[in-house]
């Protein structure tokens, strides 16, 4: 009675054990992604769209600080607003007039601009249908363990947003270039946020899973601008990104902030439109899931188990560079023309 | 495991292996004539190893992500310049390092290069990633391979120069901003942590008259003899600043660039500020701190003289104050400059006037490149060639017509200028309709059209800066007196307005049509469809036939109702 009694104990102590240590390591992988990218895509063109490309700006300022590299960013921006002539103080955009913060920052890399931005490279970045010879960094190089963020601003409309003033992608083609994706494996779980009028209809039409999705405005509603900088001229920051911006700046790499409690940065009163959430393809619950899912990175941490060490004598011999000699010379910088006469 | 240590070990040997390199960093300051001041920093990395063979999987200070490109895309030589603004030759004189407006790019592919046409496209669209420019726009239809305007800078062991091996293109509507600084800086040794890169503060250098930034990679002799190579890669930009918008003339390194020095990059051999005080006689200026070491150059019968500071620890600050009146100085334009402007006007024909000015005493070989976009068709029989007044030959003529959509227009010609004198090229050319798809989003802004080239060797080195052909470093310009001196002058780009169609055409002719079917509609059915028959008029008085209606109003019956009117069409069917 009294052994039965204590191998009870001692089978609850292990189970107890193992299950606390199942759970801690369930909490170290619980999001299930190994790595994170985001793709920020300004649509527009035109100076009094500088609002626009403040907006994105100031999500790839929170993402790079929350520790997405530079490498796992793809940015795209339709103009120049930083070394626009009509910018007085160039090389700068700041997402408030009395310039708080310069979200262009002093190491911006872009990766798509001016007219490289359009629907069919969004559509090929997103699917990974480029063509062959397309440098890394314009590359979405994303797999089954990839947490991704897709940012769009631009102006829309009920079902479509507008690229650069002559194209616009429909929410179909978003939803099928989404669905695409997960069939290729290219995600394991995506954070979509759009900041445009009737955004809300974008993400209406998507049916791929593990998608949670976040607009500005609901159909029927415009979104509406913060404020005019008067030293600039035109409207600076929208509404819905400079509540985003104002909660991420008070996000760290360690915060224990969450997904949900970003969902609601603008409530009606701030946004004046209705910020709409879809959160029926996500399985996890928003407010269990780290804001740092998505905008923060994870840094790529690779288990090995049953490691031998193993000791090998390596002898190297040096490398005797065989370097071809020939007479070099060098050719005079321009051809004599004197000979030439008239 | 095992690849970790593996590489550690190669890592090692190659560390020991690739000190046979170098890297010197300089900036160079000069004031220009009037109200500007030209910075210029320079770095140079030399590497003792033969480009043919070397497979950069292993490199120290020289970039290794441009040396994975050029041997990827086997290129001998490669030139690449981001600028924003335009050079005014005329007054600031020839810079250290030419470039036109926007984005410029050109390479030597090694002989052996089986399609150059892929290689170069690639190589174009690899850069675009490395130097976040969209350099990928570059393709076969708006390249060139110019044939005397650009010839191998660095080393060859052909016994000829084949210009096939050439690409050139141009992108004039290249933006330059901060993302291309960015990748540009992580090229150096030191990035721009240390040393003098760590001035290229962003809020400073894009708030000038011209900056340009330029990566320049060719093979060099490694020694004397010259039966080995070295790979050199110069980076460098060229920043003018202007005194109206420094706010004084008095100008120090905290107030062009923001910061003081922070010492020098610890891999660089060298680090150097040069301050150009050739005009300190004319308008003299007070140089705080006393220089280390003054030089004076003579090149090509011309003296200059050169502050020369090294930088460590103790010199953080340079700064100079101008002391004196200050006199009205005069402008002596240098040797040769030139310009370009559109004529014509309205949207069918237009032409190109490019002006050439020879301000020597003798007459000057020029080489003159122009390019056009197949979209500009040139009509080479409107070519005219003045100088003074008076007709000029030109000594070569290579004119290769452009086809849509597939080869740019490409004119080059060989000059000799009048002494004195001034040239004007002129040629016509016609506006083409595009493709409604062909148009880019703001079409309305016009196309451009880019810089023309004019080579020459001048014989002195009058307002000269650049490096002789041999040289690495801004120090290997001093004393560096050759026989001629190659200049390469880009005149302004233009912007053309083509004939642009209303993109919102199409909706307009669905609305209008529609409109005119419904109307057009409505008549023909009821004509069609329905009989007319016409009824007699009734006679009745009209207080009667009011009468009538309320009677039957009131009688509740409204059946016949259309009974009054006389002609009215009743369906049957």
């Amino acid at each position: 009675m009294m052994l039965s009694l204590c191998i009870i104990f001692v089978c609850t102590i292990l189970s107890s054990g193992s299950a606390e240590y199942i759970k801690k390591v369930e909490d170290f992988v619980k999001s299930g992604h190994t790595n994170n990218w985001a793709v920020l895509v300004d649509t527009s063109r035109f100076w009094f769209n500088y609002r626009h490309v403040a907006n994105v700006l100031s999500i790839y300022r929170s993402v790079k600080r929350l520790g997405i590299p530079d490498s796992q960013i793809i940015l795209m921006i339709a103009d120049d607003m930083a070394c626009n002539p009509r910018n007085p103080s160039p090389a700068t955009v700041y997402n408030n007039a009395n310039q708080f913060i310069n979200v262009y920052g002093d190491d911006v890399e872009v990766d798509y601009r001016g007219y490289e931005v359009t629907v069919e490279n969004f559509v090929r970045l997103l699917t990974g249908r480029l063509p062959p010879g397309t440098p890394r960094s314009k590359q979405l190089l994303t797999d089954e363990g990839s947490n991704i963020l897709v940012y769009l601003t631009g102006h829309g409309g009920d079902g479509f947003l507008k690229f650069q003033d002559s194209e616009e992608i429909t929410s179909q083609e978003m939803a099928d270039a989404l669905e695409q994706m997960w069939q290729k494996q290219r995600y394991h779980e995506l954070f979509f946020m759009i900041d445009t009028c009737q955004a809300a209809s974008m993400y209406e039409r998507f049916y791929s899973p593990n998608i949670l999705a976040v607009a500005s405005s609901l159909v029927g509603e415009d979104s509406l601008s913060h404020h005019v900088d008067p030293a600039i001229g035109v409207y600076i920051i929208d509404r819905y990104t400079y509540y985003a911006l104002e909660f991420l700046e008070r996000v760290n790499a360690s915060s224990d902030k969450t997904i949900g409690e970003f969902l609601t940065v603008c409530p009606k009163r701030l946004c004046i439109s209705t910020v709409g959430v879809r959160r029926d393809l996500f399985k996890r619950d928003p407010y269990k899931v780290p804001v740092t899912d998505f905008f923060g990175s994870v840094r790529p941490v690779e288990l090995l188990q049953d490691i031998e060490n193993e000791t090998q004598e390596i002898t190297y011999e040096k490398q005797v560079t065989l370097s071809t000699k020939s007479k070099y010379r060098f050719v005079p910088q321009l051809e004599n023309f004197s000979v030439l006469s008239k | 495991m095992k690849a970790i240590l593996l590489l550690s070990i190669i890592g090692c040997i190659n560390c020991v292996d690739s000190l046979s390199d170098t890297f010197t960093e300089e900036l160079f300051l000069k004031p220009l004539y009037s109200k500007q001041i030209y910075a210029h920093l320079h770095f140079s990395t030399k590497w003792d190893t033969d480009y043919v063979i070397e497979s950069f999987r292993h490199t120290h200070l020289f970039p290794r992500a441009l040396g994975e490109i050029i041997e990827r895309h086997n290129v001998q030589e490669l030139h690449l310049s981001l600028t924003a603004g335009l050079w005014r030759y005329e007054t600031w004189g020839y810079p250290i390092v030419d470039a036109a407006p926007g984005a410029e790019l050109w390479a030597w592919f090694k002989p052996d290069t089986q399609d150059v046409d892929k290689n170069w496209k690639e190589l174009a669209s690899s850069l675009s990633g490395l130097i976040c420019a969209s350099l990928n726009f570059i393709d076969v239809p708006n390249s060139i391979s110019p044939e005397y305007s650009f010839r191998p800078s660095g080393v060859v062991n052909q016994p000829f120069v084949n210009s096939s091996f050439l690409r050139y293109s141009a992108l004039p509507r290249e933006i330059v901003c901060i993302e291309n600084l960015t990748p540009w800086k992580k090229l150096l040794p030191c990035e721009s942590r240390k040393g003098l890169a760590s001035l290229l503060n962003s809020l400073r250098i894009y708030n000038t008259r011209y900056h340009s930034v330029a990566i320049h990679l060719r093979p060099v002799c490694r020694d004397a003899e010259c039966e080995l190579t070295s790979l050199e890669v110069q980076q460098s930009v060229a920043l003018v600043y202007d005194y109206g918008i420094l706010g004084t003339r008095n100008w120090s390194i905290r107030q062009l660039f923001g910061q003081g020095l922070f010492g020098s990059c610890p891999l660089a051999k060298s680090s150097t500020v040069y301050v150009d005080i050739t005009s300190n006689s004319s308008s003299p200026f007070l140089l705080i701190p006393d220089p280390d070491e003054y030089v004076t150059s003579k090149r090509g019968a011309y003296t200059s003289t050169f502050a020369k500071y090294d930088i460590n620890g103790d010199i953080d600050h340079i700064s100079a104050t101008y002391i004196g009146k200050q006199n009205v100085l005069i402008n002596s334009p240098p040797p040769l400059h030139a310009n370009q402007y559109l004529t014509g006007y309205g949207q069918e024909r237009g032409g190109i006037v490019i002006k050439l000015y020879n301000n020597h005493w003798e007459s000057l070989d020029v080489v003159v490149l122009q390019s056009l976009p197949w979209y500009v068709p040139i009509y080479l029989h409107t070519l005219k060639i003045q100088s003074n007044g008076k007709q000029l030959k030109p000594l070569v003529l290579k004119y290769i017509p452009g086809k849509l959509r597939k080869r740019p227009y490409y004119l080059e010609l060989v000059l000799r200028l009048p002494p004195q004198s001034t040239t004007s090229i002129s040629v016509d050319f016609e506006h083409v309709f595009l493709k409604w798809t062909e148009y880019p989003p703001d079409a309305s802004h016009g196309f451009y059209i880019g810089s023309t080239i004019i080579s020459s060797m001048l014989n002195v080195a009058r307002n000269f800066t650049a490096l002789p052909q041999d040289g690495l470093t801004i120090a290997d310009s001093f004393n560096a007196s050759r026989s001629g001196y190659l200049v390469q002058v880009r005149t302004e780009v233009m912007v053309i307005t083509l004939p642009t169609p209303d993109f919102s055409m199409p909706y307009n002719v669905i609305c209008l049509a529609c409109t005119v079917v419904a109307l057009a509609f409505g008549p023909l059915h009821n004509i069609t469809t329905k009989r007319l028959i016409l009824k007699p008029q009734s006679d009745e008085k009209l207080l009667v036939r009011i009468k009538n209606k309320i009677l039957r109003v009131i009688k509740g019956d409204t059946n016949s109702k259309s009974s009054d009117d006389s002609t009215a069409a009743t369906s049957e069917k």
